[in-house]
């Protein structure tokens, strides 16, 4: 039962009636015990609140990073990468999501190929590290994971290009743990939003339990996904285009667009989204709480993806610095613990749930993109 | 009791472990999955070798579904990927008929259920497509079988029908076999040239199999066993399954089918050309030549011979149904088994002799090939070898 121990406030999910009898409606957030003494230092507070709600991070590339090392040990520290069993448990990390995105530049043979060898090596990985990490396929699996001191893997997002416009390969990609699949890059799910085979793919994902990434997408995708996923969305890394023009970082209307429908916007901690200071990924996470509600924020390393981070934030090793600050600005032990834990858990376990329904209801879907898209 | 009775009451208890079927391929290439359109549960005898009303009647207890792809696609990975999701689909759709099975412990409750234990074999190195890593991948998915190469040679080994490149295995090629002993996948050696056959042997710690291969010495075709091979298997504990595809297994089709593509050739077209006017050279021909007929004999005498070079603990079954167009008679489709062990009765096999042909052979190499599996998993680790670092 420890996982039901997190619904501190939960918001309604698309389409669901509002609770006509709000569990704490006028009783005041501070009637809630507080989880950390108020009056200590944020850092501290911070890791209090993190000991018991570490972080959930949306995007980590370090199969890709350790792909150039020919030898490497995550459990004593690992130098040449900027993730590691020692800073992943400094930084309460309880959860990564690997992404299975291939390195910028000429691809080296297929897609699928790749992935499947990104796969192969993430379970290698894991297979070495058996005190350190484990493979989670679902929220229950997460906090087992935590429960057991082992920081939670869950394999995605995958690149579009993975599936080569066949369900059946989603299918099977599926099965080997994919969670995540980033909706962009393909014929399917381009700059022009989602053609009917991308729809088909949508409906397919949410009948297997694939989460859809919405960061990268366009704008088109991302209003068409939003519509039409029954499970909420993920944006693993973006941040909001109104503080800082980014393709990647999402408008006001799109985040407000997110809230409603219950997605999550995960921001990174990568200079050219963010700015430069922690500072500055803390105004993004402001803002993000602020248009789309603190039920809709996460956060996402984007750690050895090749991207350039914050000060202070280079490594997992940085989360409770920002949590502190976050605390110095007054948010709520609610939301910051909602921000790091609470609110993909409440993401994957929809995702299950909507995916057992569906299950009931359709079978596999045997489309073909021919079918769909060239008639 | 005719020798047919006994051999459906043998097929009981000891039910035929086929080594492979194109089944989904065939699905693919007829109606591109679409299950619905070929519902095996139902009588398909004008479109398919295989549903499972035949299965049944040929007693049939274990099925390698073949995940084969052309090895002239540009990129045979995703391909592959798609095969497995159709076997697996039709696991699913047919759950009181057939039963996913990953290891020999698994066949044996499906025959203990009284349900077809459903296994995968990919057709030929070009799925792995140079890449161990892919290669672990379809072994997490369930492939339990890779055939070498199929019809045209590998970037790492040679195919009996190609022109000879690497002469047998390269440095890669043996690191890929080495790999298959570690992660438990079986190594097939069906398709590839005798060099490569032998080069597998000295490489391989676990047993091989030949999923679908007949006799050399009764019938010379390069898709057969070669005697010097057939003598290894008892060292190696593996086992060469009979394959009944008449070009293969009788001298007169080898013949005829030499004969026919040369006749192809000087009216100017390509031997496998399928043009309307391609087809009516072919079929003038045809009309001139009959085609050979091959019979339950001629299988059996392969068999015979097989017993007799390599003995009775390392033979088995391999009918390759729907994956060619002409089967001999009395085998003509999956439920023509029984046909062919009543003719070894027959010929004085004895009823545990045929057990073992049937059923108890190749669970055997399944299960040995889980062993070494065991036991090299605990002393090497993953192979990330590249074909570039080993092969130059």
């Amino acid at each position: 039962m420890a996982d039901l121990q997190h619904d501190l406030h939960t918001t309604p999910e698309v389409g669901e009636p509002a609770d006509p009898f709000p569990p704490f409606a006028d009783v005041p957030d501070a009637a809630v015990a507080p989880l950390s003494d108020p009056d200590a230092d944020p850092l501290d507070r911070a890791h209090t609140l993190l000991a018991a709600h570490p972080v959930v991070d949306g995007h980590n590339a370090l199969p890709r990073a350790l792909r150039r090392l020919p030898f490497y040990d995550l459990q004593l520290g690992e130098s040449g990468v900027g993730t590691d069993l020692p800073r992943l448990r400094e930084g309460h990390v309880g959860a990564l999501f690997w992404s299975l995105h291939p390195p910028a530049g000429p691809a080296c043979g297929t897609a699928v190929a790749a992935t499947l060898e990104q796969v192969d090596l993430v379970r290698s990985v894991i297979r070495a590290h058996p005190e350190g990490l484990r493979p989670a396929r679902g929220a229950g699996q997460v906090i087992d994971a935590r429960n057991c001191g082992r920081v939670a893997v869950v394999l995605g997002p995958a690149p579009a290009t993975a599936l080569e416009d066949s369900l059946g390969i989603l299918r099977v990609l599926h099965s080997l743990g994919l969670r995540v699949l980033t909706l962009a890059g393909t014929t399917w799910a381009s700059e022009a939003g989602l053609t009917r085979f991308g729809e088909e793919v949508v409906r397919e994902m949410n009948r297997l339990g694939v989460l859809a990434d919405l960061s990268g997408a366009s704008d088109a995708t991302i209003a068409r996904t939003l519509t039409l996923s029954r499970t909420p969305v993920l944006c693993t890394r973006s941040a909001a285009r109104a503080l800082r023009p980014h393709p990647d970082n999402l408008s006001d209307e799109l985040l407000a667009a997110l809230g409603t429908a219950g997605g999550l916007c995960m921001v990174p901690l990568a200079a050219d989204q963010t700015g430069p200071t922690l500072r500055d990924v803390a105004d993004h996470l402001d803002h993000v709480r602020e248009i789309a509600g603190p039920g809709c924020v996460g956060l996402s390393g984007t750690h050895d993806s090749g991207a350039a981070h914050p000060q202070d934030l280079t490594d997992a090793a940085g989360y409770p610095h920002l949590i502190a600050e976050l605390l110095r600005r007054g948010w709520p032990e609610t939301d910051i613990t909602q921000l790091t834990w609470g609110n993909i858990q409440r993401v994957l376990r929809t995702a299950e749930f909507a995916a057992q329904t569906a299950q009931q209801r359709r079978e596999q879907s045997t489309a073909t993109i021919t079918e769909l898209d060239r008639p | 009791m005719t020798s047919l009775e006994q051999a459906r009451e043998l097929l009981r208890a000891h039910p035929v472990v086929d080594g492979h079927n194109d089944l989904p391929w065939a699905l693919r290439e007829q109606v591109r999955y679409d299950l619905d359109a070929r519902d095996i549960a139902t009588d398909q005898h004008t479109h398919l070798h295989t549903d499972i009303p035949r299965l049944r009647a040929g007693g049939v207890g274990a099925q390698f579904w073949s995940v084969y792809v052309r090895s002239d696609l540009p990129d045979a990975v995703p391909a592959t990927l798609e095969q497995i999701d159709c076997v697996r689909q039709l696991i699913d759709r047919h759950p009181d008929a057939l039963r996913a099975a990953l290891t020999a412990a698994d066949m044996e409750a499906a025959r203990a259920e009284g349900r077809i234990a459903s296994l995968m074999g990919a057709e030929g190195g070009h799925s792995i497509a140079n890449s161990l890593g892919t290669l672990r991948g379809l072994y997490a998915l369930g492939v339990r079988y890779l055939t070498l190469t199929h019809n045209d040679n590998v970037d790492w080994a040679d195919s009996a029908t190609d022109v000879p490149k690497a002469g047998g295995l390269t440095a890669f090629g043996r690191e890929v076999v080495r790999e298959m002993n570690r992660e438990g996948m079986l190594v097939d050696l069906s398709h590839v040239a005798a060099t490569t056959m032998r080069d597998a042997l000295d490489v391989s710690t676990a047993p091989v199999i030949f999923s679908h291969s007949s006799s050399r010495a009764v019938c010379d075709h390069p898709r057969n066993i070669p005697d010097d091979v057939l003598e290894r298997l008892p060292a190696n504990g593996g086992i060469a399954m009979v394959t009944f595809v008449p070009k293969f297994v009788l001298q007169a089709a080898v013949d005829w089918t030499a004969a026919a593509d040369e006749n192809m050739r000087a009216h100017g077209f390509h031997h496998l050309a399928a043009t309307a006017e391609a087809m009516k050279v072919h079929r003038a021909f045809e009309e001139s030549n009959p085609r050979p007929v091959a019979t339950v004999a001629t299988v059996a005498d392969h068999l015979d011979h097989m017993r007799e070079v390599a003995g009775i603990d390392h033979l088995g079954i391999g009918g390759d149904y729907d994956g060619t167009a002409f089967t001999p008679e009395g085998l003509g489709d999956v439920s023509g088994y029984p046909h062919l062990l009543a003719e070894l009765l027959d010929r004085g096999w004895s009823h545990p002799d045929l057990a073992k042909l049937t059923w108890q052979n190749a669970v055997r190499v399944l299960a040995a090939a889980e062993d070494v599996s065991r036991d090299l998993r605990t002393t090497r680790p993953p192979s990330n070898a590249t074909i570039e670092s080993l092969d130059g």
